[in-house]
């Protein structure tokens, strides 16, 4: 039987490790990401968890011990936040190159300067082209069931990634909701032992990440290419699987929320789509037609998915909470996919995007109608003014 | 929003960072079970790995499902529960508190020797002592700054259960039979709601 | 921040930050920083019984401790004690001893928040 407890998105991450039944976990500490590697450190203690723990002595050790061990043939775990996780970049790509699907959960945090807690999206979506699956749960319960589905997913023969599994710091992080808790069984049945094709076994030597000559590169850049065009399809039956074995019920990539007769959308990652849908529900009492869309994967990106549903719409703003500095667009990243995936729809909606939600900034339900307030006038006019509203600071 | 009951805690950290956070979760699992709509959290601003640093933690209790659930902190607590009674010294423990609100205090002083330190104490329409420690056994104490994490196996095992039990004399939104049924020092939660010295003010 | 953008942008004044958050730094106490409520209780000095060894005034870590070189006696700062009692440990002499924060009526910091 599932049992429902209070937990806080870091907790939630470590059950969902525990029920993953991860071999190795490495850690380092820092904010938010700390309570995962404190609840785990518990777990094991108590011995609750039957996995090696070992404690970096930076997030760089930390993700090379992490794959080392998916090498070995483990189901490795860790993680980390901000600028943790930028620290360990180097280690992102051999991670990925090397096909070893360990698993990362990330507590998002904003980049110094100044030191600040805050969630923002920004440290792990600078890691967003190093070729490992990611995407935002909106909630600890999602936080749960994603960190078990990733597994699932990267560990796939097709796919043989490895994965952010990622999460907003403190506002999905450190506030406890209810989460269902799976029984062991349920998931042993769900999410078979790690197998990995090319393990680092002394008995038959193989040797990973040798020198290659640079006429050698492009053939191994597709192949890691190749699997994000393969992922989708894995995602979608690890996803629908899960759905019929725990009884939920999530959509593979998108989450729509009021968009049947919906003039414009808020497309967004992450926890704030919790004001979002409280936002939609004010707006229409007030005869506003908003919806929602929130992207569950952020790689692979869920082009057909996102145009199919965005065109839809006569108006779409991204709410971006991570940045892009001098980018094509001068704010964040996500209205350049969004904007990507859309450039061959026959009269695509205008696409606008909203800097909001940096440094941990709350995104108010407020903030929320002054974005309708655009998105209502671009909606009318067919085409946007700004491509960018810093929310708060542009006049709208 | 102003229907929303709000309760803040102020702890130590390291050594009571644990205990508060599971007074904030005994208070909230007891109204979820009496039906309504809570939330409970620690302040993320604050240091809860520095020994001794004041930390504020925060319930709220609804009878509508609570919207704005990404706040930093409480604004308008109408109860305050201190763990340590000299925070009252280092603190407006009462920082944006109406008047009319409650104040429960571990400690084994009385009320009045309390409210002299309180120069804002015409804010209060209650106090309540209560000794937790003498309540209190080291056992079980978590001196690991537990940070986002919770103790699942035992949610409310040391002074936190003696500290809510004392508060449900402050407000209708806790009550007593199911924070007794939350928590699992059972025992401290009725004798904190037993001794607590209540004085109407 | 540059008075440009604080026009174009509609910043709030208590939003307008420095160029790189940098910020002039304190010379002396800083006061955003006081850790005085960090306290439970408080080192209590034997004047009569301290030889003046400057112990205390070199291991504390808030550097609370200072020699007032006219009174010839240790001189303790509220503000920033935190009680770790490190002092009382350090004493050679044993004449600092540790006393309930609430025995005093004075000490008392009380900020609005805790930062
Ligand atoms: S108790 Fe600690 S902080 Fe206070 S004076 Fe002694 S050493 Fe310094
Ligand atoms: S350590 Fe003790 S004896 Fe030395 S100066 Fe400080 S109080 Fe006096």
């Amino acid at each position: 039987m599932a049992k429902e407890m209070f937990l806080a998105g870091c907790s939630s991450a470590a059950y969902g490790a525990m029920l993953s039944r991860v071999e190795v976990i490495s850690s380092y500490p820092i904010r938010p990401y700390t309570g995962i590697m404190m609840e785990l450190s518990k777990l094991v203690a108590n011995g609750e968890l039957d996995a090696e723990f070992v404690h970096g002595e930076g997030e760089h050790a930390q993700v090379s011990i992490a794959y080392g061990a998916s090498a070995a043939g483990a189901r490795a775990y860790t993680g980390s936040s901000g600028v943790g996780v930028t620290y360990a970049m180097e280690c992102y790509s051999p991670a990925a190159g090397g096909r070893l699907p360990c698993q990362m959960a990330i507590a998002d945090r904003a980049l110094d300067p100044p030191g600040d807690f805050g969630s923002e999206h920004t440290d792990v979506m600078s890691a967003r082209d190093q070729g490992w699956i990611m995407g935002w749960a909106a909630d600890p319960q999602e936080v749960l069931d994603n960190t078990i589905m990733y597994f699932k997913i990267g560990e796939d023969a097709r796919v043989l990634l490895p994965q952010f599994c990622c999460q907003d710091g403190y506002f999905v992080s450190h506030i406890p909701g209810k989460v269902s808790i799976p029984d062991q069984k349920a998931v042993d049945e769900y999410l078979p032992p790690f197998n990995n094709p090319h393990p680092l076994d002394p008995t038959k030597p193989v040797s990973h990440g040798p020198q290659i000559f640079p006429d050698q590169g492009p053939a191994i850049d597709l192949q890691r290419a190749q699997a994000f065009i393969d992922t989708p399809k894995v995602i979608e039956e690890a996803v629908a699987d899960f759905n019929k074995q725990f009884g939920r019920n999530y959509d593979p990539f998108l989450e729509e929320y009021m968009t049947d007769d919906a003039e414009f959308v808020f497309f967004l990652q992450g926890g704030h789509a919790r004001t979002a849908r409280f936002a939609v529900n004010h707006l229409r009492e007030k005869g506003v037609k908003a919806g929602m869309v929130r992207l569950r994967f952020m790689r692979p990106f869920p082009t057909e998915a996102v145009a199919e549903s965005l065109s839809k719409f006569k108006a779409v703003g991204t709410i971006e909470t991570s940045t892009s500095y001098g980018g094509a667009m001068k704010g964040g990243n996500l209205i350049h996919e969004v904007r990507s995936a859309l450039y061959d729809v026959p009269n695509p909606p205008p696409v606008t995007s909203f800097m909001a939600g940096l440094g941990g900034e709350v995104v108010s339900l407020e903030e929320f109608y002054s974005m309708a307030k655009v998105l209502t006038q671009a909606a009318k006019d067919g085409k946007v003014d700004q491509y960018v509203y810093w929310v708060n600071f542009d006049k709208v | 929003m102003s229907d929303v009951y709000e309760i803040t805690i102020w702890a130590r950290g390291v050594v009571q960072d644990m205990e508060g956070r599971h007074m904030t979760l005994i208070m909230a699992s007891s109204a979820d079970k009496d039906g309504k709509f809570v939330q409970a959290w620690d302040d993320y601003a604050d240091l809860p790995d520095r020994v001794g640093v004041p930390l504020r933690k925060y319930v709220r209790i609804s009878d509508e499902e609570i919207e704005m659930r990404y706040e930093y902190e409480n604004k308008n607590p109408s109860l305050v529960v201190i763990m340590d009674d000299t925070i009252v010294k280092g603190l407006n423990i009462l920082w944006g508190m109406d008047k009319g609100g409650v104040l429960v205090v571990n400690s084994k002083r009385s009320p009045d020797e309390i409210l002299k330190f309180i120069p804002n104490k015409d804010l209060l329409s209650k106090i309540i002592c209560v000794d937790a420690e003498e309540e209190f056994s080291m056992e079980g104490l978590d001196f690991m700054g537990s940070e986002g994490g919770v103790e699942v196996s035992a949610v409310g095992a040391g002074i936190s259960a003696v500290l809510a039990g004392a508060a449900c004399h402050g407000t209708d939104n806790l009550t007593i039979d199911s924070l007794v049924a939350v928590s699992a020092n059972k025992e401290g939660a009725k004798a904190g709601y037993e001794s607590a010295v209540v004085k109407d003010l | 921040m540059s008075k440009k953008y604080c026009e174009k942008f509609n910043i709030p004044k208590h939003l307008q930050v420095p160029l790189g958050a940098v910020l002039p730094a304190n010379k002396k106490e800083n006061k955003g920083m006081i850790t005085g409520n960090w306290r439970t209780v408080r080192p209590v000095i034997d004047h009569e019984a301290c030889t003046l060894c400057l112990n205390c005034f070199l291991f504390c870590p808030d550097a609370t401790w200072h020699l007032d070189e006219k009174e010839e006696k240790m001189v303790w700062n509220a503000d920033y004690c935190k009680g770790c009692l490190i002092c009382e440990n350090e004493c050679p002499v044993d004449c600092i001893s540790a006393v309930n924060e609430l025995e005093f009526k004075g000490g008392v910091v009380r900020l609005e928040k805790p930062f």
